[in-house]
Formats: structure tokens, C-alpha cells, sequence
């Protein structure tokens, strides 16, 4: 009996902790249509200043006060300085800036406190135990569960029955309409990411005692925060509450009676929900439309002669360049080669189809780790790893696609990274086959023609190949009906399904069609490196290459490419130099949200095909247009809309 | 009190608002009249600062407001109604009628009287005011937003709308998809809120609902004012009525 309640108890105490960041963002996510990614940071720092605190003065409640003001502060500038001015932008532009900042913190975290796991004591008033019905029960852990309570209680208080939290709740119904009748919409937008920071950072405190402290608590609160949000319902406080007991108790139970399921057991919840309930259990918003997305980007260039030359100079360059340097290029060179074709893929999702994957790696990891296990368990050659690898990725993408596509915009983000971090876990903990942590090797690797892949200058001349056959095959897919198919989708789903396509389809078969090109991308990794870890497979992997696609331009083909070539030499280079280079990825990422939303690529064509870059874009085919047009008109225009469907959908 | 002159409005390239004039007067009711997509709910939406107009001034009290956002207009004393309604489905009607309530001659309002002079005081509206002007709202308190009928809604949009204290009420196609019987009701209210002195923008595509109301007339086409006029003048003018408004 006293298990069951230990287990009730250890239950309830995560979804206590999981209830103080999954109620901040989905609060902040049905306010302002953002889900900040850097959420879990707020949580990681929220941690690490109560751990500085306490170590300078010994005092915890001190800490649980001091620490989170501090984070709020930082949380605002994030908001104020950062995240206001994309405003006017699609949220998916605010939404991977919050990702550049989690590299910011996370850095600025591990170069501060290292990182070895740290562990904070829980005050002395609070330790020991207590005996309660039929068991021991830590007194920290009691306090815990009394205190989540509290805010719970004082939240709900504050947005149910104070004029202020009706004031949110008007603005997360109808945010156009609330400013129409004098609310305050950037003031309200920083009253409640503060607030929502502040909880998280509260959560981080009273956590750390309990989770211990290390870099990448980060993420490993985030993710079933998302769990609680795709289960409770976007921008909904009982949502948010329901969800996290349901996981929290699911999760404790889980381990302790079912330890190899564990992990799939709140995946497999959210599935269930997702299948019955889409929009949650009490969610009043479903998936929120994409507005403008990533589509940045300039519409594919015109082929005239002087594209043509330049194309075929680069095409003559990187065809010779291995035989003028030495290996050390040639490899880094591969490397990139094989990361365009990654990027490339997920660009066919995320700039052509408009489903913003932030799972992507789980199908370059799930193709690496097929080429591996089948070479180092069974002994199959490489090549035949890849041919296998292709299909399985796609089917795996085909089936999670099947849960995915029945969302857009935010909710299929989270639902993508969720799911990639399913096989993340496996990866993890599936040792006798994966290696677990330590990762996996072949001995060596196959031959094409009789020459040795380990040879660099071959490795380069097939990753090349490889590359040029993906960018060629994607840019003739995407000429073709399936690609305007595509694309269609990307600018108005509901349009396309009103003239008879059926959409869901279509996305799932895009997703799947990147998922396999992902899968091969993965396979020529695996080629390349000969040993895949779970690292490849971690959601930060997934927001590498998104940060590639963005860096080099979303929506177009060579973006990615450039994106991928910038992003590892960036990270070849400062990395050989400076430990910090994770902030300075960060740094310029953000930058580059901010400021060249087309990325790289949109400067560089505009200046290739003879445009100044800030001339007025041509008028319906650059998306940008669309946002500037899609952002003020409609929403002004229709004050209210939003709220007709929220209506409908009780 | 309001002022438009020349205004030059865009949805993105496409020039909707093409040198719009026209003027509301303290205590009097002026319509916005013509068929759909003649620019009538872009005027407003410019005029309430969900649309910044490329060029041309909006002065709202001898101030200029083009350019400031919506709860700024808000604030200055303006009560939007919205063509549709949008009142906040998880907020019950009472918390709708008070979520943004404000008292009468809060600072700004009180900066904008100071400058045109004293003018008459009308009777400040609170919930028992609104509830005795619409007893079916009274009712229904208690109800969320998301469980309203549509005049039910439109009369809430309104009520709401006066829990500011408006000086100026800014009403876009208020009869639009209501039974006769509503829109009557809808008229009678509006009429006692004229008679006490209040200015009302109206958008109509009703000719009878804007003939009972208004005391001048701009009927809009493509962007522009075509036709400005008193009843009389509108109500004489056939081609007008038959060019612009189907009649």
C-alpha cells in the first residue's frame, strides 16, 4: 500500500514542478501565439542563481526570492529588447529566436557554473521526514507539494476572478479586440511572459533540491512541459494543471512497474489525446495557422545566363577543390555536404510545405543508426545499411507524420520535437543495441568502385554527388504538381482544401518525402563518421539544422546548403579558438532572425540576380509581402474572427 | 470631433482608401454608407489605429491620431463595436462588460474636454445603467460570451462599448445578420444614446437602418466618398441610391 502512495507521491510532486513551467508557457503561448523554447532555460537559470545565492549567503528562502527577480529581469529584456520587435513578424520568427537564446544561456550557464551535475541543498528547516498515513514522506517533498498547491491556487485565483487575469483571458481570446477597448496589448504581452518566466524560474528553485542542477535541465523539462501543453490545451490553466498530474503520476508509475515503458508510456498518452482529443482536453485554440512562417524567402531564382555562369563556376570549383587541399578540408567539406542534404529535406518541410519540424533529427539519427547497428551487429556493408535505411526512415516518418500533420504551426512543432526525443530516449536506453550513451562504431567502412570510403577524397566525391542528386531531385519536385501542391499548402491550407486537395495528405506525404532524405543524410553520415551517438538525435540537433535552414534562407534550396556550409565552418573555426562557441552561434542566430529574415541566400540572390536587396520585392511573390499585408490587415480587419472559432470549437 | 481629411489607406500594395474626408460632429450621428469592399470598415479600422494610413490626418479633439495604436484611440474616449461583435467567448457578459470598463473623464478624456471647452454632461453608464437599457443581458450575466445568440451578442458588443463612457461611438454594420425585431430593438437604443447627445460613426449597408439614425450621409465607393448629404439629400437622390446602394 505504501508503495503505491510513494509512487502517488513521487507522481505528484514532478507534476507539481512540471505545473509551474507548462503553466507559464502556455499561458504566454495563448496570449501571444509564442511558444518560448527558451522556457526551460528560464528553469535552468531560475536553478543556477538560487544555487549562487544560497552559496554565498547559506540561505534558501533568500534564494527562492532573490533568484527569481533576477530571472524575470532577463526574461524581459528577452521580451522587450528582442522578442517586440517580430512582432509584426510571423511567430514562428519569435519562436526560433527564444531557440537562439536557449544556446545563449545554456553556454552562459556551463561557463559559469561547469558542467558537473551540482546539487543544492533543501533548507534545513525542510529536511528529514514525516510520517503520514501509512508512510515516511520527505518534509521537502511535503512543501513541495503544498507550495505548487498554493500557486496553483493563487493563479487560478489571480486570472479567474481578478479584473487583471480577465484581462488576460480577453487577451488570450481576442487580443485585436481587447486593444480596441483600451488594453494595453505590449504591456499585457510583458506582464504575462514576465509572470510566466517568474513561475518557471520559482520551478527551477524549488526543483533543484529535488532534480539536482546541470546544464541541459533545460531541455529535459521543456519536453514534457510540451507533453502537458498537447495534452492539457494550449493557453488553458486547468489544462495546464490536469496535464501535468495526468504525466507526473503516469511518469512515477511508469518506472517504478514498468521500467522498459516508462519512457513511452507519456508519449503514448499524448498520442491517445491526440487521436481523441486534438485540441486537449481543454483547449479552446487548435492548431494556430502558421502566420507568414519562414517563407522569408525569395521565390526561386530566375534562370538567366549570369545565374547559369555562376553556377556552373562553383559547380568547377567544389568539383576540384579536394585535389588542391588537404584532408582536413576535404572532410570538413563532406561533412558539409552531408548536412545540406539534412537541411535540404527539412527545407522542403519548413519552407515549401510550412510544417516548422523541430524533430528533423530523429530521421537523420533514426538512418544513421540503421546503417550502424546493421554493420556492427550483423556485419552488412554500408551501402546496403543506406538502401534500408532510406525505407525505414520513411515509414518511421509516415507513421509519426500520421499524429503530426493533424496539427500546424506550434502544435506541430512541439508535437515533431516530442516525438524525436522518443527516439532520442531509445537511443538512449536501448544499450544492447544502440551502445546507449557511449554511441556505436563499424570497423570500417564499404567501397564504392573499388575505391575505400575512408579514403577523404572519395568520401568527398560521393557526399558531392549525393548532394547534387538531392538538390536536383527537390528542385524538379518542387516544379512539379506535388510541389506547387506544396507550396500551396504553405500559403493557405484552408484555400487548398476548399478547391479539393486533401491537405492532410499532401503534408504527410511531404513529411515523409523529407523524413527518407533526412534518413539518407543520416546513412551518409554514418558512412562518413562511422559512429553515431545519441547526441545525433537530440532536440538541439533538430534546432542546429533548423538554424541552418534559417541562417541560409528558408524556401529555397541553396539556403540551406549555404546555411549548412556556414553554420560548421562557424562552428569548425570558433570552436578551434574559443570554448564559447555555442553563445556566439547563439549571438548570431538571433542576429539573424532579427535582421535578414530571408537569411544568407535572400541577400546574396537579390544581389545575384541585379536587385538591391532592400528594393521593393516584387508584388505576390515574395512571402515577406505577404506578412507585411497578412499581419495588419487581417488581424485589424477582423477583430473578433478568431473568436467565432473559438466559439464554435466548444 | 473627429476629422478625417485625405486619408490614403493600404492593406499591404493594394491602395484601399483613397483620400477620404469627412467630419463627425459633437452629438451628432454620421453614417458610412455602399456596397461591400467600398473601404467603409477600412475608414474605421483606420480610424480606431488597426491601420495606419500612408498619408492625410486623423484628428480625434483637435488631436492627431493616425498612427497611435488601438488602446490609445480607446483610451481618448473612443467605444469600438466591431462588425463582428468580438465579444470574448470565455469571459462571461458581465466580465466582458467590466473587464475594460472606464469611469467617466479618466486623464485623457479629461486632457480632450479641457481643450474644446466644457460640454454637457451626460449620465455616466454603469452596470445598472446598462442592464436597465438591456434587461436581456441582466439575464444572461452569469453566461459565457461563447453562449450568446447574435443579437444577444451585438447588444453586449454595445453595452460594453458604453461601459467605457465614450465620447464617441464607433459602430461598424450593428443590423447586420439580426432579425427585424433585434434590429429594431438595436435602433431604439441607438436613437436614445443620439438624443442624449452622444456622437455615433456608423457603418450601414441598410438604408433604412441608416435613414432612421443618421443626420449626414457619406456613401463610399472603391475607396472614396462619392455622395455626402443630409436624409433628405440622400433620401432624393435616386441615382445614388440606385448606382451605390441597390435601393
Amino acid at each position: 500500500m505504501d508503495i503505491y502512495l510513494a509512487q502517488l507521491m513521487n507522481g505528484l510532486v514532478y507534476g507539481m514542478l512540471l505545473f509551474l513551467t507548462a503553466a507559464g508557457l502556455s499561458l504566454i503561448f495563448g496570449l501571444m501565439n509564442v511558444v518560448s523554447l527558451a522556457h526551460g532555460s528560464f528553469f535552468m537559470l531560475g536553478a543556477y542563481l538560487a544555487f549562487a545565492v544560497v552559496r554565498e549567503t547559506g540561505n534558501y528562502w533568500l534564494a527562492l526570492l532573490i533568484s527569481p527577480c533576477l530571472t524575470v529581469l532577463v526574461g524581459l529584456v528577452v521580451e522587450r529588447f528582442f522578442m517586440r520587435r517580430l512582432y509584426r513578424r510571423g511567430h514562428l520568427d519569435q519562436v526560433l529566436l527564444t531557440f537562439g537564446f536557449t544556446f545563449v544561456f545554456f553556454d552562459a550557464v556551463r561557463s559559469i557554473w561547469g558542467s558537473d551535475i551540482r546539487k543544492l541543498a533543501p533548507p534545513v528547516s525542510l529536511e528529514g521526514s514525516i510520517a503520514l498515513v501509512g508512510g515516511m514522506f520527505s518534509t521537502y517533498r511535503l512543501f513541495l507539494l503544498a507550495f505548487g498547491a498554493l500557486l496553483a491556487l493563487i493563479l487560478w485565483a489571480v486570472m479567474e476572478k481578478s479584473r487583471l487575469g480577465a484581462m488576460v483571458r480577453a487577451g488570450v481570446d481576442d487580443s485585436q479586440m481587447a486593444a480596441g477597448l483600451g488594453a494595453n496589448i505590449p504591456a499585457l504581452f510583458s506582464g504575462v511572459f514576465g509572470a510566466g518566466v517568474a513561475l518557471a524560474a520559482i520551478g527551477g528553485v524549488v526543483a533543484a533540491p529535488v532534480l539536482g542542477l546541470y546544464p541541459g535541465m533545460d531541455g529535459d523539462i521543456l519536453i514534457p512541459s510540451f507533453i502537458v501543453i498537447v495534452i492539457g490545451g494550449m493557453g488553458s490553466l486547468r489544462g495546464a494543471f490536469v496535464g501535468t498530474l495526468l504525466v507526473g503520476i503516469a511518469d512515477a508509475f511508469g518506472k517504478a512497474y514498468v521500467p522498459a515503458l516508462s519512457l513511452f508510456l507519456i508519449y503514448l498518452l499524448m498520442a491517445v489525446f491526440l487521436l481523441v482529443r486534438p485540441q486537449g482536453l481543454f483547449g479552446i485554440k487548435g492548431g494556430v495557422a502558421p502566420a507568414g512562417m519562414v517563407v522569408a524567402a525569395r521565390a526561386a531564382l530566375s534562370a538567366t545566363l549570369r545565374v547559369k555562369v555562376i553556377a556552373a563556376l562553383v559547380l568547377l570549383a567544389l568539383a576540384c577543390y579536394p585535389l588542391l587541399v588537404p584532408d582536413y578540408q576535404r572532410t570538413l567539406v563532406s561533412e558539409i555536404f552531408v548536412f545540406a542534404i539534412f537541411a535540404m529535406s527539412l527545407d522542403l518541410l519548413l519552407g515549401y510545405t510550412g510544417l516548422p519540424s523541430f524533430g528533423h533529427a530523429g530521421f537523420f539519427g533514426l538512418g544513421a543508426y540503421t546503417v550502424i547497428v546493421l554493420g556492427a551487429l550483423f556485419g552488412l556493408n554500408g551501402w546496403t545499411g543506406v538502401l534500408i535505411a532510406v525505407p525505414l526512415t520513411a515509414l518511421a516518418a509516415a507513421l509519426i507524420g500520421f499524429f503530426c500533420v493533424r496539427t500546424s504551426g506550434i502544435t506541430f512543432l512541439m508535437l515533431t520535437l516530442a516525438f524525436s526525443q522518443l527516439l532520442y530516449s531509445i537511443a538512449f536506453k536501448w544499450r544492447d543495441v544502440t551502445g546507449g550513451s557511449d554511441g556505436i562504431g563499424i570497423p570500417d567502412r564499404p567501397n564504392i568502385f573499388g575505391w575505400s570510403l575512408s579514403e577523404p577524397i572519395v568520401m568527398y566525391y560521393v557526399t558531392f554527388g549525393f548532394c547534387l542528386l538531392c538538390y536536383v531531385g527537390l528542385r524538379r519536385l518542387i516544379a512539379s504538381p506535388l510541389g506547387h501542391a506544396f507550396i500551396g499548402i504553405r500559403e493557405n491550407e484552408s484555400r487548398m482544401r476548399a478547391i479539393g486537395y486533401s491537405t492532410g495528405l499532401y503534408k504527410l506525404l511531404s513529411f515523409t518525402i523529407g523524413g527518407a532524405l533526412a534518413g539518407l543524410a543520416g546513412g551518409l553520415y554514418a558512412l562518413f563518421n562511422g559512429f553515431v551517438s545519441p547526441e545525433v538525435l537530440h532536440w538541439s540537433a533538430s534546432g542546429d539544422i533548423l538554424i541552418m535552414v534559417m541562417l541560409g534562407g528558408a524556401g529555397t534550396l541553396l539556403g540551406p546548403v549555404l546555411g549548412s556550409a556556414i553554420f560548421l565552418l562557424m562552428k569548425n573555426l570558433v570552436s578551434s579558438y574559443n570554448d564559447h562557441w555555442m553563445m556566439i552561434i547563439g549571438i548570431i542566430f538571433i542576429a539573424c532572425v532579427m535582421f535578414f529574415p530571408g537569411g544568407v541566400w535572400g541577400i546574396l540572390s537579390s544581389r545575384i540576380a541585379g536587385r538591391k536587396p532592400d528594393s521593393p520585392p516584387r508584388p505576390g511573390t515574395t512571402p515577406a509581402e505577404g506578412i507585411a499585408s497578412g499581419d495588419k490587415a487581417p488581424t485589424g480587419a477582423a477583430p473578433g474572427a478568431s473568436m467565432t472559432v473559438d466559439g464554435a470549437a466548444r | 470631433m473627429l476629422e478625417l481629411d485625405a486619408v490614403h489607406s493600404y492593406y499591404g500594395d493594394s491602395h484601399i482608401l483613397q483620400g477620404v474626408s469627412f467630419t463627425v460632429q459633437e452629438g451628432e450621428v454620421v453614417c458610412l454608407l455602399g456596397r461591400n469592399g467600398a473601404g467603409k470598415t477600412t475608414t474605421i479600422l483606420t480610424v480606431m489605429g488597426y491601420i495606419t494610413p500612408r498619408s492625410g490626418t486623423v484628428r480625434y479633439q483637435g488631436q492627431a491620431i493616425a498612427g497611435l495604436a488601438p488602446y490609445q484611440v480607446a483610451r481618448r474616449g473612443v467605444g469600438f463595436v466591431p462588425q463582428e461583435r468580438g465579444i470574448f467567448p470565455s469571459l462571461t457578459v458581465r466580465e466582458n462588460l467590466t473587464v475594460f470598463s472606464r469611469q467617466p473623464g479618466s486623464a485623457l478624456q479629461a486632457a480632450g474636454q479641457a481643450v474644446k471647452g466644457a460640454s454637457a454632461p451626460r449620465a455616466p453608464w454603469t452596470l445598472e445603467r446598462v442592464y436597465k437599457v438591456f434587461p436581456r443581458l441582466h439575464e444572461r450575466e452569469r453566461n459565457l460570451g461563447f453562449q450568446l445568440s447574435g443579437g444577444e451578442q451585438q447588444m453586449l458588443s454595445i453595452a460594453r462599448a458604453l461601459m467605457l463612457n465614450p465620447d464617441l461611438l464607433v459602430l461598424d454594420e450593428p443590423s447586420e445578420g439580426l432579425a427585424p425585431m433585434i434590429v429594431n430593438e438595436i435602433v431604439t437604443v441607438l436613437r436614445g444614446l443620439k438624443n442624449e447627445g452622444l456622437a455615433i460613426l456608423l457603418v450601414e449597408q441598410n438604408l433604412h437602418t441608416a435613414l432612421a439614425l443618421a443626420d449626414r450621409h457619406h456613401v463610399m465607393n472603391k475607396g472614396e466618398i462619392l455622395f455626402s448629404g443630409t436624409s433628405q439629400d440622400l433620401e432624393r437622390n435616386e441615382d445614388v441610391k440606385r448606382r451605390y446602394l441597390a435601393v
